[in-house]
């Protein structure tokens, strides 16, 4: 199987670095965004099977970039990181269109799991 | 704070009681003054009427006596012809006819126009007296009837006597009698018995005419002066007498005579014993009333205390619960905080795992492998300022320097638990030096240790004893102590105290066994040290030294060290 092509959105480098490193290692080829407006820029110039998204960030936060994504990206599956343990945004992510919802810490092999079949989704 | 607690309650405990005391006794001292004035005026009223009433019913009787008595012997004289009259059985007879009717008479005798007894009844000796002389003589010539005032006449005993002129056969003949006055007198007296008071019937000249009591001696100048003419009866009060003293007179008989009646008007012990019930009840209520008012006053105090008490303790849990709700907010938005380093060294590590997993070759260069260990580590350091913040006290997040008073914040540290303290009878002595000067630093990261430190002392001893602490400057720092005189750490574990996770307290949920060692954290942050001193038996104490000047980085950031 080709390496998916994964975006990965988080106000924090330091988190995406080495996720996005480990992950490569796997399979899955990662871009980076740091912010809502960084990540749909990057979709803007090339495609990705999906984007992990992290919902609490400064500026436009994950809810909003995911109604964006949703709405000019519709081919795209959406997941939706947070470190809150919040049922609420789990069920409005949903609602909102994401494909899946998880919990920081990640637990990578879920993770890679949700991606391939978001990736085998659209 | 509990000794400035207690003379607020003082003086409202005196406000209380003066208060009850006014309210109490103004009242009633009113009323026993009004109500003894009344009484007074009662009586005063009383007397006078008494007085006015007696004096009439004594004037009418005395003149009404008098008056018979002339009458009687004018009947008597204008109907027996003087033949009889001169005839000693004929006067006697009379005589004795009007003693046994009405009494008082003494003798009865007859004088000629040339005033020598023609005939005499009686139990004097009198028969060669020669009356023409006398004023009485001449007086009864010319008005044709005479009443004397009391006087001493030759029988050398009081009497008075009375004559009436007869006109036969164109000369003039003299009826005279003399008058008992000691049935006068009983008559007079008769009207003060009932009422209390001295009654008796002066002349003009002022001298007694009755007899009232042994203090009186008919003929004597009375000590009362005689009244000015008037009408009725008259009643003044007699100045400067203590007690008070009111004297009634009327004058009677055309004038000639006054009767006199004088009372005292009952004095302040009288009148008190007058009505014992109300002057007992009065005194009893002055009595009851202080002690009364005291109890009063320290019941309602013991209630407000109470009340502040539990208000108090209600609005501390009020903060106690607040203090709670924004830990709850704070929690979602912290563990969001905490999550996210965490997982970033979830990542590092995980890269690092993978890396190992290919161990032959090492694919990954030694820098890059101490890089990626240098930002696990940075991240634990980020996560771990999030759990100081949230096992420590704090007011404000974030470690801020301002100018500290090191003194005051200490004071307000104990302010948190001073109701701990005197709870379990623990003292809590200050011993602040006047010339600590304030330092810039982070108030609530000091006191965060401050905290942790005296509730570690008071925890230390438990109950009944001392948490002593103390701020004073040396050389470069502002020095704070926190003694106790607890049982004491053993050697062996003092070493170990500020290790983190190492506790001695066993069987505690809460206790994370962190406290000293964050307060170590806390105090290099802020530049300056914490060192413990203990005896077993004896105590412990703990010192922190502050630099008088702030550490170059601010205070609060990491040093860089995991422990």
């Amino acid at each position: 199987m080709p390496d998916l092509k994964v975006l990965l959105v988080d106000d924090e480098l330091e988190f995406l670095e080495p996720l996005s490193t480990r992950l490569a290692r796997r399979g899955v080829s990662c871009s980076m965004a740091t912010s809502g407006e960084d990540a749909l820029r990057a979709l803007a110039g090339r495609q990705f099977d999906c984007a992990v998204v992290d919902v609490k960030m400064p500026g436009m936060d994950g809810l909003e970039l995911l109604r964006r994504m949703r709405r000019d990206f519709p081919a795209m599956g959406v997941v939706l990181l947070t470190g809150h343990a919040s049922v609420e945004l789990g069920v409005q992510g949903m609602e909102l269109g994401a494909f899946d919802y998880l919990l920081k810490p990640l637990d990578l092999d879920e993770l890679l799991d949700v991606v391939r079949r978001a990736a085998l989704h659209t | 704070m509990s000794r400035e607690a207690k003379s607020p309650y003082r003086r409202l405990a005196g406000q209380m009681l003066l208060v009850l005391l006014m309210f109490g006794l103004v009242p009633l001292v009113a009323m026993g003054l009004a109500g003894f004035a009344a009484q007074r005026t009662a009586s005063e009223t009383r007397t006078r009427t008494v007085l006015e009433a007696m004096v009439k019913n004594r004037r009418a009787t005395v003149e009404l006596f008098l008056e018979e008595k002339l009458r009687q012997l004018e009947l008597v004289a204008s109907a027996l012809p003087v033949t009889e009259l001169s005839r000693p059985e004929t006067l006697e007879s009379l005589r004795d006819q009007m003693q046994r009717e009405r009494g008082a008479i003494v003798d009865l005798g007859l004088i000629s126009g040339d005033g020598r007894h023609v005939a005499y009844v009686g139990p004097y000796n009198l028969q060669n007296l020669d009356y023409s002389a006398q004023p009485w003589f001449e007086q009864v010539m010319v008005h044709g009837s005479y009443e004397s005032d009391v006087f001493m006449g030759f029988r050398r005993f009081p009497h008075m006597v009375m004559a009436v002129k007869k006109r036969e056969g164109g000369r003039d003949w003299i009826l005279r009698a003399t008058i008992d006055t000691d049935q006068l007198s009983d008559l007079v007296r008769e009207g003060g018995l009932e009422s209390g008071a001295d009654v008796f019937i002066l002349n003009l000249a002022g001298e007694y005419q009755t007899r009232y009591s042994e203090a009186h001696r008919l003929m004597e100048r009375a000590d009362i002066a005689v009244p000015p003419l008037h009408s009725g009866v008259r009643i003044v009060e007699l100045a400067g007498e203590r007690p008070r003293e009111f004297v009634a007179t009327a004058w009677l008989r055309g004038n000639d005579w006054v009767l006199v009646a004088r009372q005292k008007v009952p004095g302040f012990v009288a009148l008190v014993t007058a009505s014992p019930v109300v002057t007992i009840g009065f005194l009893l209520g002055l009595l009851v009333m202080p002690p009364l008012s005291l109890l009063v006053a320290r019941h309602r105090l013991t209630q407000i205390r109470g009340l502040e008490m539990e208000r108090a303790a209600l609005y501390e849990s009020v903060a106690q619960s607040e203090k709670l709700a924004t830990i709850g907010r704070m929690a979602a938005s912290v563990a969001h905080e905490i999550n996210n380093p965490l997982a970033i060294i979830q990542e590092q590590v995980g890269v690092l795992t993978d890396e190992i997993a290919d161990c032959a070759g090492g694919a990954m260069p030694c820098d890059e492998l101490r890089q990626r260990l240098e930002k696990i580590n940075a991240q634990v350091q980020r996560g771990r300022k999030v759990t100081h913040r949230l096992l420590g006290f704090s007011r404000r997040i974030g470690p801020d320097v301002e100018p500290v008073d090191v003194a005051e914040a200490l004071n307000e540290t104990v302010a948190f638990l001073a109701k701990e303290a005197e709870a379990s009878r623990i003292t809590i002595v200050r011993q602040f030096a006047a010339d600590v000067p304030m330092i810039r630093s982070s108030l609530a990261q000091m006191q965060q240790v401050f905290l942790n430190l005296i509730n570690n002392a008071i925890e230390a001893v438990g109950h009944d004893g001392e948490v002593t602490l103390a701020v004073k400057r040396t050389d470069a720092t502002v020095e704070v102590t926190v003694a106790d005189n607890g049982p004491g750490i053993p050697d062996r574990e003092r070493n170990r105290i500020f290790e983190p996770f190492f506790t001695t307290k066993t069987g505690s949920t809460t206790n994370s066994g962190l406290g000293l060692a964050i307060c170590r954290e806390t105090m290099h942050g802020l530049g300056g040290e914490i060192t413990v001193e203990s005896e077993v038996g004896r105590g412990t104490t703990f010192t922190l030294r502050f630099p008088l000047e702030p550490p170059s980085e601010p205070p609060g950031a990491g040093r860089g060290r995991s422990r």
